[in-house]
């Protein structure tokens, strides 16, 4: 594959210095940015910015960041060439106080004399901390779910249930209250459920970006504790046929994996390009350091298929996913009644305990889940104009113990579809200072449900309108942004046999600002506050009956109003050559936030006596520090530390609230060798994690006690070697829970019931052609 | 540039369709619970007198509280106990004592009176391993008096392949945990 420069110009011009905005001077501009490597994402050191025009040239510096100063308003080409890559030019417009133009640039045959630019916004709000986790960083995720990948960003953990099914919990948030914007459409599933993974592949994806806080203007309901992006690249635009193959195997548990993607473009065809990628996963029993764990098999078979065409002017792009899997639910947390869950937590490990096994059998879920996807942009005078068109269906069948009408029916089947649309709107920038957007999101969606009542059929209509302006000045950039959202849940309740329709209407306006200020071009600080909302679930609404993971019975309270969330977030972000730190703190107050509260009389069934939890709503806050540093002690060995703390509290009742996960820091040493027996950029690296015990529990709401602090060691090694010049084979070598530590999680729902996953050794080889 | 606002104006609609016209779907219906067990009954023969108690909970979980009946019988009698397991939610009535008998090998029932010098309970059928299953058995009462009786049906199907159900109560998990006020008098 060719290599080709991703050219990242940040905060592209401005005047260099405050004081002279008054008093314009034509030569103060300055121009500065980034590059990047398209593929791994890693800055290019010494690669030569040169503007043709008058020969002034710059070289990026270690971190691949270069600043040419003192340039005159005009028109200008900027060319980067480094050796190795193609080069790339980039027409410049230099004004006073012109506008950001903050983009990412992959372009492949580049002609110096027909410069064709794809850009690629920043999706992310201006203000927010967002991370993205790409290039190697993401590599070493590969065969990871999702949400495990995701764990790898500060201030992101995970709620578990068992091994296999890991949902993104952002600043102690989770399920409806965390967004997946997948391929930029809204991933809609069965979210609300604790045990109900995001059903996405991450082979799916190029970059996974975490925006933490409330982002509810810019993505409309549930983005109440962060918004989780899933990105695939830009479809290849020119260039031979290339891709990649991914195999990944795992000790634990014997699981395979393995994952190709190939793309490419239509000769004679200028613009079209196309790309066709499959995932393929097989797991059986896992293992914990002193047993496996029965029925915690896996499998997976995913596929995507994209096609589009574009050019400077227009473009539209069709993209097809599925999802499919089939998951086993660890044997020994199944329980029948609270007694069943005591007798095993005074046993203290699963009365089940079987040896590796590859088959699944009941319980089980097979899940799976579609999406088409069709976007058409058009850029007309600066304008632009984009349209995003959604479909998708997820089907979700969870089958119990029991052998209902011989092993045909599921226990609980949900048939959701859900179709999206989205425009969006960029104006022409207002006196070269004033950029933004208008949106209109409208969104439908039904929902059917079988088997034992849990939650009633329904179907739901959204529509969304939103307006975000930026104004960049300076060494500030401000965003502003308003959005009002309007839905009608439609519930079709069945009270004994009769039907009894009920509809509900909600509605709520949200609001964000942020502010930037760059220092200088190595420290910028971020400020904003921004509001989010959801509206109560139909599960919070309408549940009644016995939650059987959860030993309870849980009923919804019909009268619940939305929740609201008022998130003040601030970042500081230092970016030397040495040293790096990314200090963020968070403060986030809901609003009738809804919760299942527990009563004090049981509910009695024919089971047996389960305590019984009312959803009700309160006024939680949420606040927290994240703190990432990166220190190069030398040019080959640095450390890295990742550090959160959070602290939740119930302000209306003055209590802590449950499930909110237990402060951690992390500390990583990597050496990178360089170049060791053909193998390039060989890199050895030795990660502890320490996770707190967490102490901040209410009293008497819980089964057992939170489990003590754990901490947990990985070793991992990994490089590439080059076969040619656009073929490699990147190898890597880890060892997770490397001292096969006994551990529980706070957040893993199995954790009564069974030690956390043991020791996992994992050989990943990517071929690259 | 004609063809492309044509393409433009066409995804809009086609969009726009698929959003506010309601899609062809299913209706909803009323969701129906493959093995629900509403009632518990327990058929106490004595001679030709039958008698019947029955723990009864006919909207499932949850809603109206169940009706339980309080269990008589006399002293120093053995009685000849059999269970039967209903689905009374369901027109017409489901009989789930045939769903026990078919899986045999995977149910056990456990009887516990309280005070234990109340009743004595002596299982009166085999699976095939040998191991009880409870649908019949024998009730001896021993001592006058007022107390419980637990009846619990333990569901132990195989793990992994491996058979699980060991005349214990100790494997699998319980589908039925009910007790009954239980009067024993002269």
């Amino acid at each position: 594959m060719k290599k080709g420069l991703l050219v990242g110009l940040v905060g592209l011009l401005w005047q260099s210095s405050a004081l002279m905005a008054q008093t314009p001077n034509p030569c103060h501009c300055f121009l500065k940015g980034i590059i990047k490597d398209q593929d791994s994402g890693k800055p290019i050191a010494g690669a030569v910015v040169r503007i043709k025009e008058n020969g002034r040239f710059a070289i990026a510096n270690a971190d691949g960041r270069y600043v040419i100063e003192k340039l005159c308003q005009g028109q200008y080409t900027l060319e980067c060439k480094m050796v190795g890559y193609k080069p790339t030019s980039v027409p410049l417009s230099l004004e006073h106080d012109a506008v950001e133009e903050s983009f990412a640039l992959s372009e492949e045959e580049i002609h110096l004399q027909d410069v064709e630019i794809t850009a690629r916004k920043v999706e992310a709000p201006l203000a927010q901390t967002a991370t993205t986790l790409q290039g190697p960083q993401l590599d070493q995720t590969r065969g990871q779910t999702l949400g495990e990948a995701l764990k790898n960003i500060t201030g992101v953990t995970t709620l578990q249930t068992g091994t296999s099914i890991a949902k993104p919990v952002i600043h102690g948030l989770h399920s409806n209250r965390v967004l997946i914007m997948n391929n930029g459409v809204r991933q809609e599933g069965q979210q609300w459920g604790s045990e109900h993974a995001p059903e996405i592949d991450p082979f799916v994806a190029k970059r996974l970006t975490v925006v933490k806080g409330a982002a509810g203007v810019r993505y409309g309901s549930d983005a109440v504790g962060g918004v989780v992006l899933v990105e695939p690249d830009e479809l290849p635009n020119g260039g031979k046929i290339n891709g990649e193959l991914n195999t990944v195997g795992f000790s634990n548990g014997w699981q395979g994996v393995v994952s190709g993607l190939v793309q490419g473009s239509v000769n004679n065809w200028k613009g079209f390009g196309w790309r066709v990628q499959g995932t393929l996963k097989n797991g059986g029993n896992v293992a914990t350091p002193a047993y496996h764990l029965a029925n915690t098999g896996v499998r997976e078979r995913n596929f995507s298929v994209a096609m589009g065409y574009r050019n400077a002017q227009r473009g539209a792009e069709v993209f097809y996913s599925q999802f499919s899997t089939i998951l086993g639910i660890f044997a020994g947390a199944h329980i029948g009644n609270v007694s069943d869950l005591l007798a095993v937590l005074k046993n203290g490990e699963p009365f089940v305990q079987t040896d590796f096994y590859r088959q699944i059998e009941r319980p089980y879920q097979d899940i799976n889940h579609n999406l088409l996807k069709v976007k058409a942009f058009y850029n007309f005078k600066n304008q632009r104009l984009t349209l995003t068109f959604g479909r998708q269906h997820n089907y979700r069948a969870e089958y119990d113990l029991h052998g209902p009408q011989a092993a045909t029916r599921p226990g609980l089947l949900f048939n959701i579809t859900t179709f999206t649309n989205d425009l969006i709107y960029e104006h022409q920038p207002i006196a070269g200072k004033i950029t933004g957007q208008i949106g209109l999101s409208g969104l439908y969606q039904y929902n059917l449900s079988d088997g034992r009542p849990l939650i009633p059929d329904f179907d739901q209509r959204n529509l969304g309108l939103f307006v975000i302006e930026r104004y960049i000045r300076t060494r500030w950039e401000w965003e502003m942004g308003l959005r009002y959202d309007a839905r009608q849940l439609d519930v079709y309740q069945f009270v004994g046999r009769v039907l009894n329709p009920r509809q509900h209407r909600f509605q709520s306006f949200s609001g964000t600002a942020g502010v930037v200020y760059n220092a200088n071009s190595q420290l910028s600080a971020r400020f904003n506050v921004g509001t989010a909302w959801r509206p109560p679930n139909v599960n919070e609404l309408y549940s009644n009956g016995v939650h059987h993971g959860a030993a309870a019975f849980e009923k919804g309270d019909a009268t619940l109003q939305p929740e609201t969330a008022l998130n003040a977030t601030a970042s500081l972000t230092y970016n030397a050559r040495r040293l790096k730190v990314e200090m963020g703190f968070y403060r986030n107050l809901i609003d009738n936030y809804i919760y299942a509260k527990p009563q004090p009389e049981p509910i009695l069934t024919i089971r047996g006596a389960f305590p019984y939890f009312q959803y009700v709503q309160t006024r939680a806050v949420f606040a927290g520090i994240d703190l990432t540093t990166e220190y190069a002690f030398s040019a080959k060995f640095k450390h890295q530390a990742k550090l959160s703390y959070l602290r939740a509290y119930d302000q209306q009742n003055d209590d802590f609230l449950v499930l909110i996960p237990a402060n951690r820091s992390e500390n990583t040493l990597n050496y990178n060798f360089g170049t060791i027996l053909k193998s390039h950029d060989t890199f050895v690296s030795l990660t502890h994690l320490w996770v707190a015990e967490q102490r901040r529990v209410p009293p008497n709401s819980d089964f057992a006690p939170p489990p003590p602090a754990y901490h947990l060691w990985t070793v991992q090694t990994g490089g590439t070697f080059k076969v040619s010049k656009s073929r490699a084979l990147d190898w890597g070598l880890s060892v997770q829970n490397a001292l096969n530590t006994p551990y529980r999680d706070y957040l893993n729902r199995f954790r009564y019931f069974a030690l956390d996953q043991g020791r996992n050794v994992s050989l990943r080889l990517k071929w690259i052609f | 540039m004609t063809h492309l606002r044509l393409s433009i104006v066409l995804t809009l609609l086609v969009g726009i369709t698929g959003t506010f016209s309601g899609c062809k779907k299913d209706d909803p219906a009323p969701e129906d619970e493959n093995e629900l067990i509403t009632t518990v009954r327990l058929k106490f023969t004595d001679g030709t007198n039958v008698q019947t108690f029955q723990w009864q909970d006919p909207d499932g979980d949850g809603g109206k509280a169940p009706t339980i009946q309080n269990v008589a019988l006399k002293i120093n009698k053995t009685y000849k106990l059999d269970v039967e397991l209903l689905d009374e939610s369901k027109m017409p009535i489901v009989d789930q004592t045939k769903e026990i008998t078919e899986k045999k090998d995977e149910h056990l029932f456990v009887f516990t009176p309280a005070p234990a010098s109340l009743l004595t309970y002596t299982y009166g059928d085999k699976d095939t391993k040998n191991f009880p299953i409870g649908l019949t058995g024998s009730v001896k009462t021993t001592a006058a008096g007022m107390g419980t009786l637990k009846v619990v049906l333990r569901h132990q199907p195989p793990v992994n392949g491996m058979a699980q159900k060991n005349g214990t109560a100790t494997p699998g998990s319980s589908d039925v945990d009910i007790t009954f006020n239980v009067a024993v008098t002269n």
